[in-house]
């Protein structure tokens, strides 16, 4: 149990300019579940070699509780990792597995006994000690991998993609468990994935990485309802971006106008970001709807998912209850209820709609 | 054989010829059969042809087992002198031989196959190009040296180029097993707090050991077959059973020498290969590998 902070972590790769992680800064509390989440090559496998020790930093210092490891190599760190291959060792039990770490510390033979039954019981497999890995499913395998990590009561429990060679229903069942197990334990994690479903279910914050960076560290919740920056907006959930250009409080997309608060004024081109579940089916006389045509609707069970072609914005992502009756081809007019505006280099404004002087005139 | 063939349940018949009908059981079934038979003729055939050889007392042309059989020859084989000198010289220079082999060649292997180092390819290579020369003249100036050096005709010379002569397979395997074993699984071990040393030996090692088993058995049985080198230098001191079987072929021509030879010479490699076989199934690797 303990904390961890990176204080901006730089890792360049020796003969290239381009920094792997870029400066990040990070203050992890103490059982505290923290996701690292971005595309491939975003920097996230890095951040997290660097704080198990396998990768060395360029510059600056990894602390756990307070006290810099960045000298400690891998083996004397108080890190565990799961990694994301199979690495259990395939000439062992997945007793002497989970048992290896205790032996090394020397601990006396009935504690390695009591510790590896409840690592194992604790991760759901206790009648597997006598097992070899090859015996076991993937899904197996990478939980023996955690028990493995788990037993040694490391102070940060570390994550790479663990379950990414798993197949989907199976994914979901252990990233369940994970987080039961890490409630339980209450240890401090970090988790690594390019999955955001999966990282918006088990994190208490996220932090979505791009190019090296951490572009937004924030609760799940605060990360889906306001991505700090445009890549946020279109890496996290589904979201209609639609290009626009605004002139002091006015913003202009395609045929239709948005307003901003006064203190918002700018001028030059944005993008308008509006979350499917954001747009409304209103009627089609409300003044400065966007009316389109239903192109496709999928049945999702819960709810449907629709696109509509709305003339100069292009295709339009909505959700519809699945209580409604539309068909194909129908004509629909869309009413967004939330509307954010992302700048050049600035945080996002909310915007409003504002009724078309023609509709205003007609009303 | 038939001409023709009938496809059932077809109202026409489909007429092939002969040939098409015997390709068709050929890929069928008879392939299998077929190289099984060509492997007992070629293999199983020359085998046995020497174990009736060494108990044969008379066996004249034209039967096809010898006419008499008895241990005759084997008193008169094993009273030999030379005999019974090359026996243990040949058995000594292949276990000092493969040991030192493998002292040298395994951390070597390991430093090819995980260590990054200059010349690393070039060096790798250079093991290969002493094979690609025709060995004989490469022994001939290595025996010019060795006679300066006073190793002619002595068992550590004779071991010194049965060494050099392993290097290439005794690098080469293991090295390659090394690099097959997952970095992540060593890895996952120091993650857990092992020492580099500890897991060379306890996960490193353990995993590549059937590679490196087999190179050294390999190995084993090539040094104790190796005849060139061996009288080149190991004359006039050191004759090994090889070497003798040589001279015995030469001078005398006694088929029953040779076939008894070879039935001694074949007890240590079929006990290694047994031995191999049985270690490489244990369950210990089975099951690492998912055999």
């Amino acid at each position: 149990m303990a904390s961890l902070s990176l204080v901006n972590l730089v890792k360049k790769f020796s003969g290239g300019n381009v920094s792997a992680v870029n400066s990040i800064s990070l203050e992890v509390q103490d059982g505290e579940f923290v996701c690292f989440l971005g595309p491939s090559g975003c920097g996230k496998s890095t951040a997290l070699r660097m704080i198990s020790g396998f990768e060395t930093p360029t510059s600056g210092d990894i602390l756990i509780d307070g006290k810099s490891v960045v000298e400690i190599p891998p083996n004397r760190r108080p890190t565990a990792m799961v990694f994301q291959k199979y690495t259990l060792w395939p000439h062992m039990t997945v007793y002497d597995n989970i048992a290896f770490g205790l032996r090394l510390r020397r601990l006396p033979k009935q504690e390695i006994d009591r510790k590896v039954r409840e690592a194992l019981t604790l991760v759901g497999l206790a009648s597997y000690g006598d097992r070899m890995p090859s015996q076991l499913s993937g899904g197996e395998q990478q939980r023996v991998a955690l028990a493995r990590a788990i037993v040694l009561e490391p102070a940060i429990l570390l994550l790479d993609e663990p379950f990414s060679n798993l197949d989907a229903l199976l994914r979901v069942r252990l990233r369940e468990e994970l987080h039961k197990i890490q409630r339980q334990t209450k240890i401090t994690a970090i988790f690594v994935t390019h999955d955001q479903e999966e990282a918006l279910s088990l994190a208490d914050r996220i932090a979505v990485m791009s190019k090296g960076q951490i572009e937004q560290l924030d609760k799940p919740s605060d990360i889906y309802a306001s991505p700090r920056t445009l890549f946020v907006a279109d890496f996290i959930g589904v979201m209609n971006l639609i290009p626009g250009t605004q002139a002091g409080d006015r913003v202009n997309i395609g045929d239709y106008k948005l307003t901003v608060p006064a203190e918002d004024a700018y001028t030059g081109s944005v993008t308008i970001a509006v979350r499917p579940e954001d747009l409304n089916v209103v009627s089609e006389t409300t003044p400065g709807v966007w009316k389109g045509q239903l192109d496709q609707l999928m049945d999702l069970g819960h709810y449907r998912k629709a696109l509509v072609n709305v003339p100069t914005l292009g295709e339009i992502k909505v959700y519809l209850s699945k209580a409604t009756s539309f068909s194909e081809g129908e004509s629909l007019a869309l009413y967004p209820t939330r509307c954010l505006i992302y700048r050049e280099g600035q945080p996002p404004v909310e915007a409003k709609l504002q009724a078309s002087e023609s509709l205003r005139s007609n009303a | 054989m038939a001409t023709t063939a009938v496809l059932p349940n077809s109202p026409f018949p489909i007429r092939r010829p002969w040939y098409r009908e015997v390709l068709r059981w050929l890929s069928r079934d008879g392939f299998g059969a077929l190289i099984a038979i060509l492997l007992i003729l070629v293999i199983i055939g020359p085998m046995l042809s020497v174990i009736f050889w060494a108990f044969a007392t008379k066996w004249q042309y034209p039967a096809l087992i010898p006419q008499t059989f008895g241990f005759r020859w084997w008193t008169e084989t094993l009273k030999r002198a030379d005999i019974a000198k090359a026996i243990p010289q040949s058995i000594t220079i292949t276990l000092i031989a493969t040991v030192i082999s493998t002292a040298v060649a395994l951390p070597a292997a390991y430093s090819f196959a995980r260590i990054r180092f200059p010349g690393r390819q070039i060096f790798l290579l250079s093991f290969l190009a002493t094979n690609a020369f025709p060995r004989f003249g490469l022994y001939i100036t290595i025996a010019v040296i060795f006679f300066k050096l006073n190793l002619i005709g002595t068992l550590p010379g004779v071991i010194v180029i049965e060494v050099v002569n392993s290097l290439l397979l005794m690098i080469w395997i293991p090295t390659a097993a090394f690099r097959g074993v997952d970095r992540s699984l060593e890895e996952a071990a120091l993650d857990v707090g092992a020492s580099r040393l500890r897991v060379f030996f306890q996960i490193t090692l353990p995993l590549a050991f059937p590679a490196i088993i087999a190179a050294i058995l390999l190995s084993a049985v090539g040094i104790f077959y190796e005849s060139q080198a061996a009288l080149i230098i190991g004359l006039p001191n050191v004759t090994t059973v090889p070497v003798l079987m040589y001279t015995l072929t030469n001078n005398e021509l006694v088929v029953q020498y040779g076939a008894i030879l070879m039935v001694i010479t074949w007890v240590p490699s079929l006990i290694f290969l047994v031995f191999a076989q049985r270690f490489l199934r244990g369950r210990y690797f089975a099951a690492g590998f998912g055999v």
